[in-house]
């Protein structure tokens, strides 16, 4: 505090105060985890520090400033584009292309039945084969996944959590095919389960014997595959479904503890395993937070680790794999995701990744096509060509500001990973919905702000651009691609051995009920060419399926909008409109197919109730029929599709069918928000939908747009 | 009337759109809907009305799930009407229900329909008994009726179901002291949830603390028994035993004549409630129209006339009209 009343210091306070007359006090910008940004810092903010350690260097403890001594100036970060497209051959050629243009290592999307366990010929899964990544219904998919890709020489990151067992059985099992031991096989498996169970629910089963696969997988890859890396803790899921940056890294670390108390149940040593722990974090826009972020993390996983006693300096050092944000990018004026991007990469290589992936600027619309992977992967190259900042390690080291955010945002993080502590771990919490609850209050917070115009979005709700560009999407025939797959697996299970298949999932049965490691015998069941959705229904008999009951926060919309017009003039046409009907506009918000992501639904839930709807809400995975009985039954006057993994033009179609199924006269008005291309709003019309609204739509206009549609129906009907 | 041959043929968005006009809150949609349930009331159906109660955290709506699957796996029709609170602030309500529902909800055999309290405790303004009457007559053999909090268990007890179901949690036997004259007296089963894992013991516990409860109740001889049962949603255990108990009170209660009773006695609350708010109605009316209310206050406020002469006055003058 000395310095604070320097000489200079006051000098410069009075400038300020001249300047923007406003007293310094009051001149903070509040940031969504509540930390106070001021306008300057000086040498004051960096003196006793908690956590961080001015003198240290890079590859020293507590690691804040890098895991290795010489960063970027010996090797630079790893380009990794995570990428999967529909079938097996289509994303080979996409991943040997990719190679050739730079790429160092391979990252897998699988589509979500294979996510959720199921085989492409599920009834379930209609809508979502081949969407939104890879399917894989057996180890003939996947040694076409990797056809020409030594597998003894690429490191391949697979980001899989509810069906790890079958998934990395059949990566196993296609090496060792290729000639490669399970020893040589370099890489990531997500693995990271706990949090699905807070925010992206593609899980199978429920939270503890989840907790035991994860454990079983550490355990084996620790003993038979040393250079394979057996989790990635997320962060990046939670960001992406609205957390903030404090919440991502409280969290992400809690989950870490928890694995780690997992592996050491097994009764592993701690330097066994912990140095094949790996992270994954997400980088938004938030600059130098997110570079704090990355800071901290180090910071923090070094205590944490030391706490456990660990003795091997490998096991202290956090390693992360960044991804730009996803959230952050916005289907209107798309190019802007372009610049916004390449900030997040810089933040994310100033922050000290070990690999990143930049998101392409058309992935708030689809999945990318060759184009725009191209552009988002010359964002790193030229970074790490052009830029120069390869040249020093950790150059913001030293930064007033830096450090003391660094510091700042581990004292908050700290203050929560204690709390999950305290509740007995992260399991435990997330069986309590604590997490997923204060996650979807920080989603609903940060919406309010973009709605309310308080947080800018270049093009969205500020600087639109009068003639929007035209943007070509890549289109995926989800049909053709969920009829091939099924004949795949008619054809394995006509030509396999039905009783080694048989005995090995009864073998996997038997192994789970008797609590022993469940890896081998599945890759056992996998190499006798049983599928993805058998090992899964196999474990399910003895563990069954979880299904998540769901909590929603109320009011935290509402309260960002006191006295705003546009939101009290929606709230009076909803009770106008109660006076007309007798009853308030009734909207069933729904997910259909495999898609588990519900931050958009949640936020439109809890939103239109605070401005005075009654909101339905369906349970995940809803099949269409489900959702018309749902509709039906409870006379609600629309339905909103809320949809992000491109199953839309099979789901909606369906469900529109199922209405009529039940009521040829429904007049229920549907509408459909997320993720949607513009080149489906043609074909959507067509099948009745009302009104569509994509990533960035503002929802006060939504809820008006939506008492209107129901208005205009109820009056035409008249 | 149409409508009404399409509830008892059981036709789901019939049904679905009669409930919405029973709850209705415009006064035309009341006229209409005194007019389809008097002719409902003569389609008697057969079912069995239970009212689940609870307070949060027990599991009311996995329990739900839970005993609804045991149902409809037996090839009963289950009716569902679930009572979710609505925001005091805004008036808008999150419904969700379903989502601790799902396999009930996607089964044909049952019908779910959650409804905003909209300030009601009971149930009973929102129209729940006039759906509970469509359902009977659309032929569900079971309709649930679950509220919100334990606080409307006399209003629903009472009013509402042939059968009261308090459902409750391990450990919550310290809680029983303060409500226990309300449970002892309205609760027909208490059903003991978490009736699984490490809760086992502590759930017998809580078990034995209820049974010990209800042994001070003074019983009459014709009523049935109340029971306490031990169940775990999540594992479907203990269901059987629910569903035989229940039989076994209807049928008891049937024999001695109490289970008319009960439903009688809920039909003369209804019609004095339905009075009462008739006149309440048109007393407003006539207290808009006649406007001296504002007339006497004005005097009281300027000392012309002293305030207990004043309502008098109003009050001669309305009833003379």
């Amino acid at each position: 505090m000395k310095t604070k009343n320097s000489e200079k210091y006051t000098k410069w306070q009075k400038s300020f105060e001249r300047e923007t007359k406003i007293d310094l006090s009051e001149a903070s910008s509040d940031t969504d985890e509540g930390i106070k940004i001021k306008p300057v810092y000086t040498k004051a903010d960096i003196e006793n520090l908690s956590f961080v350690d001015n003198d240290s260097l890079p590859g020293q403890l507590p690691y804040t400033r890098g895991p290795k001594a010489s960063m970027y100036t010996n090797r630079p970060w790893t380009i990794r584009q995570y990428a999967g497209f529909s079938t097996a051959e289509e994303s080979n050629e996409f991943y040997k292309k990719n190679l050739k243009s730079g790429q160092k290592g391979l990252s897998v999307a699988f589509d979500l039945p294979t996510h959720r366990g199921y085989d492409s010929d599920d009834d379930l899964v209609m809508g979502d084969v081949g969407k939104a990544g890879v399917a894989i219904d057996t180890v003939e998919d996947m040694k076409i996944l990797f056809n020409d890709i030594p597998l003894d020489q690429m490191s391949v990151s697979m980001t899989m959590n509810g069906a790890v067992l079958p998934v990395l059985s059949s990566f196993v099992v296609a090496g060792e095919e290729q000639n490669v031991n399970k020893n040589l096989l370099s890489g990531t498996i997500q693995n990271d389960i706990l949090k699905e169970f807070m925010v992206r629910n593609t899980y199978i089963y429920p939270p503890d014997p989840s907790m035991k696969i994860v454990a079983d997988i550490i355990e084996f890859t620790s003993k038979e595959m040393p250079k394979f890396n057996s989790i990635s803790i997320s962060g990046y899921h939670m960001q992406e479904a609205g957390a903030d940056n404090v919440l991502e890294l409280a969290y992400t670390l809690a989950d870490g503890m928890e694995y780690v108390r997992a592996a050491l149940s097994k009764g592993l040593d701690i330097d066994d395993f912990a140095p094949r722990l790996s992270f994954f974090f997400a980088i938004g826009t938030d600059f130098f937070m997110e570079i704090a972020k990355l800071r901290a993390a180090r910071t923090l996983w070094y205590k944490i680790m030391k706490d456990f006693g660990a003795k091997n300096e490998k096991s202290m050092i956090l390693r992360t794999h960044c991804q730009t944000s996803g959230v952050s990018l916005t289907e209107k004026d798309p190019y802007n995701n372009i610049i916004r991007t390449s900030y997040e990469a810089l933040s994310a290589i100033l922050g000290g990744t070990q690999s990143l992936h930049t998101n392409s600027f058309d992935e708030a619309i689809a999945l990318p096509t060759d184009e725009s992977a191209r552009i988002a992967r010359n964002t790193q190259l030229i970074l790490q060509n052009e830029t120069g900042v390869t040249n020093t390690v950790d150059p913001l080291a030293g930064s007033y500001f830096i450090e003391s955010l660094t510091d700042e945002l581990s004292k908050k993080a700290w203050e929560i990973i204690e709390e999950i502590e305290s509740l007995g771990g992260m399991t435990k919490a997330v069986k309590a919905g604590v997490p997923k609850l204060k996650i979807e209050e920080s989603a609903t917070k940060k919406q309010a702000k973009v709605d309310s115009g308080s947080r800018v979005v270049v093009g969205v709700n500020k600087f639109k651009n009068p003639k929007e560009p035209k943007v070509d999407v890549r289109v995926i025939d989800n049909n053709k691609v969920r009829d091939d797959q099924i004949k795949k697996i008619n054809d394995i299970k006509a030509s396999r051995n039905q009783k080694a298949v048989d005995e090995s999932l009864a073998k996997l049965v038997a192994a789970a009920k008797e609590d022993s490691n469940l890896l081998a015998c599945s890759i056992d069941a996998i190499k006798n060419r049983a599928t993805v959705g058998e090992v899964s229904k196999a474990l399910e008999q003895v563990y069954g399926r979880h299904f998540a009951t769901s909590l929603s926060v109320s009011g935290v919309y509402g309260k960002h909008f006191e006295g705003d017009e546009d939101y009290m003039n929606v709230a009076k046409k909803v009770n106008i409109f109660e006076e007309e009907n007798g009853r308030r506009p009734r909207v069933l918000i729904v997910k259909m197919g495999q898609d588990g992501h519900d931050r958009g639904a949640k936020i439109v839930a809890t939103s239109f109730a605070d401005m005075g709807f009654d909101v339905d809400m369906g349970p995940l995975f809803q099949s269409p029929k489900d959702v018309a009985k749902d509709a039906i039954e409870n006379d609600v006057h629309a339905i909103g599709v809320s949809t992000l993994a491109a199953g839309h033009k099979t789901l909606v179609p369906e469900l529109m069918k199922s209405l009529k199924k039940i009521d040829p006269n429904s007049k229920i008005v549907v509408f459909v928000g997320g993720v949607i291309p513009e080149q489906d709003y043609d074909f959507l019309y067509e099948n009745n939908i009302s009104a569509i609204f994509g990533p960035g739509s503002n929802i006060i206009e939504s809820a008006e747009t939506v008492i209107d549609l129901i208005s205009d129906k109820i009056h035409k009907n008249n | 009337m149409q409508l009404v041959e399409k509830i008892v043929k059981g036709e789901r968005a019939a049904i679905a759109k009669a409930i919405t006009l029973v709850e209705s809150s415009k006064e035309n949609d009341k006229k209409e809907s005194r007019k389809l349930i008097s002719e409902l009331l003569n389609k008697p159906g057969k079912s069995i009305r239970i009212g689940f109660s609870g307070p949060p955290g027990v599991g009311k709506s996995t329990f739900i799930e839970s005993f609804g699957r045991y149902l409809v796996e037996k090839n009963y029709k289950l009716g569902i009407l679930a009572i979710d609170p609505s925001s005091q602030i805004t008036g808008g309500s999150i419904l969700g229900d379903k989502t601790r529902m799902i396999e009930i909800s996607k089964n044909p055999n049952t019908f779910i329909r959650s409804t905003p309290s909209r300030g009601s405790l009971g149930g009973i303004s929102l129209g729940t008994r006039e759906a509970s009457i469509i359902l009977d007559a659309a032929g569900y053999d079971f309709i649930f009726i679950e509220t919100v909090g334990v606080g409307q268990s006399e209003t629903m007890a009472t009013n509402l179901v042939d059968i009261f179901s308090l459902i409750v949690g391990p450990g919550s036997g310290d809680e029983l002291q303060g409500i226990k004259k309300g449970i002892t007296e309205y609760a027909d089963i208490f059903i003991v949830n978490k009736n699984d894992g490490d809760l086992k013991s502590e759930a017998s516990k809580t078990a034995s603390d209820y049974k010990s409860a209800i042994s001070y109740y003074k019983k009459s001889s014709d009523v049935a028994d109340k029971e306490v049962l031990l169940v775990s949603a999540i594992e479907q255990t203990g269901m059987e035993k629910v569903i035989e108990t229940i039989q076994n009170i209807v049928l008891q209660n049937k024999k001695n004549k109490n289970f008319d009773e009960r439903r009688a006695k809920q039909f003369t609350y209804w019609i004095e409630e339905e009075v009462r708010e008739i006149i309440q109605f048109s007393i407003q009316n006539k207290i808009k129209e006649d406007g001296s209310i504002s007339k006497f206050s004005q005097k009281v406020m300027d000392g012309e006339i002293q305030m207990f002469d004043a309502i008098e006055a109003i009050t001669q003058n309305l009833q003379n009209k």
